[in-house]
């Protein structure tokens, strides 16, 4: 197990020392998401004053502002999209050979570097979710339990994002070019995990449909908890069936990548 | 670990369509596949520490073949056992014991010096700390790249990163080593460090090398045995020197006369042998019997200045046996 654990340490390790070479892309990376973030801020702003409301479904502008900030954060935290392309083209090109020839996990080898290249956002972000509770006093992170409620669901989500990818990337066997097919998830898990309009500004059917899906476990709810949105007594109940949901991912993607394997042709390589 | 293959057979649906823009709409709606048989029955014993070169054309299977070899793809049928594995079940076990270097493909990380790669590799295979520095050193050593440790592997040349591969692939001390095409595209003194290098590594370690590659110098420097594929079949199986005699049994003589005989006799001589003569010098490519039978004629009709006795170039040789290598081998 220490073996098994250093080994999949060292891929961490491996992507630290790789987005460190290029210090204008990382520095640029890192501190992407504000912009982002400002452009949320100003279109909500906009929206309220012309409503003239000071509530819409129940949140008020701070609220709102504090849940879509969240949002954004969990959203670019759990989305292994690049990793996903990156692994579509290395079925593609026959890359995936030097992962196969070596004692080491498609899945999990990739799902290191996928945690590797997001811990430089890690910090950024964490730094954010730590002045939250000061300059939007009130709206996020009520008390311990909070910040440890989202930490446990936010983690779920993380594995959960990318065992859904990880399925659709292993399609790659059998079609070659799957891109279209991530791209395609990409944009509408954007908008129907929450990550842009909160779940619960939807159209009832459509929350109720989405409900019945992994989607809200991937941003509405850790942010739902961080922000006091769900009774308590819903968290252990909801991790719970957010942790089946990452169980059946990660059984389906194993499933459907020893059916593809063996129709893998290792071109190019 | 000896490897056994028995009639093991691959075959790929690939998809056809005809060239140009109208091909690509008419493919868009109605997708013809082919199947293409890359291997039929191909059977192969290795034994430890041998250095087996699979010669073939482009596009006759040995890539393929290695691919099977090392669990990359799953066979169409037939088997593989190599020490009690199937390569395709890739236990981490078997994955231990064995290596590949593509020549043209890269297995390093592009953006970091090769030094963090091999440490990369120490925790994968879980190669303890001593043994490891032990075999880095060595290496590194005999492939004299100490200097480059530590550079970005894309600003290396391309000499420098196959070395590096070589040590990659070598650091776990694996009992095969599948070297496909590695010296491609390097210059004549890469080539030979390349394969001094693996020879002596072979000695040492007694390591099984499987190589494939088009430069016959690789091969006639490295391999006793070969095993040549054509079209996805085996076509032969045995000593590459008996295989070059089979398909050019010439040698090229170079005499020199210190006096030149008389015309007459020479004439006499050129009913029985085919040769040329030009100032002091006579030349002629014969087989082995032949050219014995012109050499003791030759000293009979005038001393040498000079002679010299040289085979034919295996490139050469080589080249005219894939030409129609059935003909050579029926």
């Amino acid at each position: 197990m220490k073996g098994w654990i250093e080994k999949y340490l060292s891929v961490v390790r491996m992507t630290w020392i790789q987005t460190l070479e290029y210090k204008a892309n990382t520095i640029v990376g890192a501190f992407a998401i504000f912009s982002g973030l400002a452009i949320e801020f100003l279109i909500w702003k906009q929206v309220f004053q012309a409503q003239g409301a000071t509530e819409i479904r129940g949140f008020t502008f701070n609220g709102l502002i504090a849940y879509i900030f969240l949002c954004m954060i969990v959203g670019q935290l759990k989305s292994s999209w690049a990793t996903s392309i990156e692994m579509i083209e290395s079925i593609r090109t026959g890359e995936l050979n030097k992962y196969l020839i070596r004692p080491v996990s498609f899945f999990t080898y990739h799902f290191m570097m996928f945690v590797g290249h997001n811990s430089l956002f890690y910090i950024v972000y964490t730094t954010i979710l730590i002045l939250f509770p000061i300059m939007l006093p009130g709206f996020a992170f009520m008390t311990n339990l909070h910040v440890g409620g989202f930490i446990m669901a936010l983690l779920l989500s993380i594995y959960l994002s990318y065992a859904i990818y990880y399925c659709m990337v292993c399609f790659a066997f059998w079609f070659g070019e799957v891109r279209s097919l991530v791209i395609a998830y990409n944009i509408s898990n954007i908008v129907l995990s929450g990550q842009i309009i909160p779940l619960r500004l939807f159209p009832d059917t459509a929350r109720d449909i989405i409900y019945l899906t992994p989607l809200q476990y991937l941003v509405d709810f850790p942010v739902s908890i961080a922000t006091n949105q769900l009774p308590m007594e819903l968290w252990l109940p909801k991790m719970a069936v957010s942790f089946a949901w990452c169980v059946a991912m990660t059984l389906a993607g194993a499933v459907i990548y020893r059916a593809g394997i063996r129709v893998y042709g290792g071109f190019g390589a | 670990m000896p490897i056994r293959v028995n009639a093991l057979s691959k075959h790929f649906r690939l998809f056809k369509r005809e060239a140009g823009l109208s091909g690509a709409f008419r493919s868009f709606f109605n997708r013809k596949y082919e199947d293409f048989h890359a291997l039929r029955e191909i059977s192969l014993d290795i034994e430890d520490g041998e250095i087996l070169g699979i010669l073939g054309e482009n596009g006759a299977g040995k890539t393929t073949l290695i691919k099977l070899l090392v669990g990359l793809l799953h066979p169409s049928s037939g088997q593989v056992d190599i020490n009690s594995f199937t390569p395709w079940n890739r236990k981490t076990a078997f994955l231990k014991q064995i290596s590949v270097v593509m020549g043209q493909k890269n297995q390093l990380w592009w953006d970091i010096p090769a030094s963090e790669s091999f440490l990369l590799n120490q925790k994968i295979y879980e190669i303890e700390k001593t043994e490891y520095d032990r075999r880095l050193k060595e290496l590194v050593e005999l492939l004299a790249v100490e200097k480059k440790l530590n550079v970005q592997v894309r600003r290396l040349s391309l000499g420098e990163r196959m070395k590096m591969e070589i040590i990659a692939a070598l650091l776990h001390n694996p009992k095969i080593v599948l070297l496909d095409e590695p010296t491609i595209g390097l210059d004549v003194v890469s080539q030979s460090k390349i394969r001094e290098f693996v020879k002596y590594y072979n000695q040492q370690y007694g390591t099984t090398f499987l190589i494939t590659s088009h430069y016959m110098h690789d091969i006639e420097a490295l391999c006793k045995r070969v095993f040549v594929i054509h079209a996805g079949k085996s076509l032969y199986d045995g000593n590459f020197k008996e295989l070059i005699n089979r398909v050019n049994p010439r040698r090229k003589l170079q005499f020199e006369f210190s006096e030149i005989p008389n015309s007459g006799m020479l004439d006499s001589l050129g009913n029985e042998f085919e040769f040329e003569l030009k100032d002091t010098f006579l030349r002629a490519e014969l087989p082995d019997s032949d050219l014995t039978r012109l050499v003791t004629q030759l000293f009979k009709l005038s001393s040498p200045a000079s002679i010299t006795l040289e085979d034919l170039p295996v490139e050469d040789t080589m080249r005219s046996f894939f030409a129609n290598p059935e003909q050579f081998l029926q």
